[in-house]
């Protein structure tokens, strides 16, 4: 009997650990690598060298603050995130493309996965997250990084 | 050399103004809350400082921020309670939100379709909106609470803190 019960509460602890196991490592299932995070200052420098190969930068939060970027709306919604879709499909594969929101730290933002989650999907191979850990005001409007008009 | 001039003749008149107050413009606790002047979704213009004689609750947020939503409905709660508190003393509580929408139909329909009451303003510039440089807010949600004379009594309390500020503030 006592055996059965300890086997019963073994099997139900393994099983709510499995369950709530998603909701503990959050960050480490994000659809990203850290070596895909592009750090501002890097965007920035690219962005204020005309020579440099500029990359394909979308907006896929509220609005398109980072010079040059491409407003696409929050890719929480499925329209938007359709319109990404169909942007993409006319790129080659290998183009260089860098998506940011920037409302809300990582962790809290409901666009940056959907739109990463895309980009992998659709298997490009050189696409980068703007690492905006705070929000884009304070990681580069702050900064005073260059900003569309 | 005009510039010279008209640059100390200004800040005179701002020593002046913050003599008169009686406590300088910051952000501090004890401070005078910076002005806000920005349009309602009709198009008016609701300063803060109109709202004197009442303490107010500078609500900023965004329908993009997810906490700040939720806290909507605790706000909302605050305000039926401590909107008509001290009638009698002519003073009384207003939440002054500030929205960091950057798109009018997202801030628009979520007051319609949550029957916000308060007064509600935004500049539609998301983060670029000059009150987020002036509030130096790093983040949302942020409040500020300020007395009937605009004097910064608490800065980002939330839930049941809030209550208790609002509460001990209205009980002096």
């Amino acid at each position: 009997m006592k055996t059965k019960f300890l086997t019963f509460f073994l099997f139900a602890f393994t099983v709510s650990l499995l369950v709530t196991k998603p909701f503990f490592s959050q960050g480490q299932n994000d659809p990203w690598t850290p070596q895909q995070l592009l750090a501002p200052a890097d965007l920035a420098k690219v962005l204020n060298n005309p020579k440099s190969p500029q990359p394909i930068v979308y907006s896929i939060g509220m609005q398109a603050i980072v010079k040059g970027s491409i407003d696409i709306g929050p890719t929480m919604r499925a329209e938007n995130l359709n319109t990404l879709k169909q942007k993409l499909n006319k790129l080659p594969k290998n183009s260089q493309i860098v998506v940011y929101c920037g409302c809300c730290p990582f962790s809290r933002c409901p666009n940056v996965r959907p739109a990463m989650e895309l980009l992998k999907s659709m298997q490009f191979t050189n696409y980068k997250l703007l690492n905006l850990p705070q929000n884009i005001k304070t990681d580069w409007i702050d900064k005073g990084y260059p900003m569309s008009e | 050399m005009r510039t010279l001039v008209l640059i100390v003749a200004l800040m005179l008149v701002v020593s002046a103004g913050s003599k008169l107050s009686g406590q300088p413009t910051g952000l501090e606790i004890g401070n005078k809350a910076p002005e806000i002047r920005l349009p309602t979704t009709r198009g008016d213009t609701i300063s803060l400082s109109s709202q004197k004689g009442k303490m107010v609750l500078i609500d900023f947020w965004g329908t993009w921020c997810a906490p700040c939503v939720e806290e909507q409905a605790d706000l909302a709660r605050l305000y039926k309670k401590f909107k008509k508190a001290n009638p009698v003393k002519g003073r009384g509580f207003e939440i002054y939100g500030v929205s960091l929408d950057a798109k009018k139909p997202n801030w628009e329909n979520f007051i319609i379709k949550n029957r916000i009451s308060w007064i509600q303003v935004s500049d539609l510039k998301f983060w670029r909106s000059p009150v987020a440089k002036t509030y130096k807010i790093e983040g949302l949600p942020f409040n500020v609470l300020v007395d009937s004379q605009g004097i910064i009594l608490a800065k980002n309390l939330h839930g049941t803190l809030l209550e208790e500020e609002i509460v001990k503030h209205f009980s002096k």
